[in-house]
């Protein structure tokens, strides 16, 4: 179960924080948000979409806060059409 | 007055039958041109599962224009859109200032890449320009 090794230097690992270790895991998938973000495009905004429909946070996807900005606007947009789901369960 | 591009996706029931979903079509292009827009592009298409249900229905029939012009159209399309029936949903995007910015952004990367190679020539050029300096 315990299958914590940094293989690809994605900074994954444990601390010690307190009386516990606190194991922490930082994805960088270094996506990178093209100039011209279409909101049609649902495969490219999926990726920016995990299973409960939620927005990825800036802080998992790594992305500026620019990028995070024009993500969010065109993932509400695809919402409102119906190409996103609002929440998936 | 300032050229504008929109996109406008609306979005039929899908029980409506194919030929008065064409004629919608029809009248929406017909609608623009009348009102001094110009269609750039139009695509049915066609019928896509909804990722929720609207109007309890779970698929819809999309349909997507690219308009130019003014944005009088759009006012007058949207108007005539919201109170047809045939219409669950529509969506317009103002899309001209976008492209331009990643256009810029375009360039600007490419103007970058031009001034590097200019000022950090690959070795080869590099090792005959100190030659020449030395000479």
């Amino acid at each position: 179960m315990e299958m914590i090794n940094d293989r690809d230097g994605l900074g994954v690992g444990e601390d010690v924080i307190g009386d516990r270790p606190r194991r922490y895991q930082r994805r960088r998938p270094r996506q990178i948000v093209p100039d011209y973000l279409d909101w049609k495009d649902v495969d490219l905004l999926r990726t920016f979409v995990p299973e409960r429909g939620k927005i990825m946070p800036r802080r998992i996807s790594m992305i500026s806060a620019k990028d995070q900005r024009r993500l969010a606007k065109a993932i509400k947009r695809a919402r409102s059409m119906a190409m996103l789901p609002f929440v998936a369960d | 007055m300032a050229k504008r591009t929109y996109e406008v996706m609306y979005i039929i029931n899908p029980e409506s039958d194919a030929e008065r979903i064409e004629k919608l079509n029809d009248a929406v292009g017909k609608l623009i041109e009348k009102e001094g827009g110009e269609v750039i592009r139009m695509d049915d298409i066609g019928i896509r599962n909804l990722a929720y249900p609207i109007q309890k229905k779970r698929t819809g029939h999309y349909v997507l224009f690219e308009i130019d012009g003014s944005g009088q159209e759009i006012a007058e399309l949207e108007r005539r859109m919201r109170v047809n029936d045939m219409i669950m949903r529509y969506i317009t995007v103002r899309v001209d200032e976008d492209r331009k910015k990643a256009a810029a952004i375009m360039d600007r990367k490419e103007a970058r890449a031009a001034k590097r190679a200019t000022f950090r020539p690959s070795k080869e050029e590099q090792e005959t320009t100190s030659e020449e300096a030395v000479a």
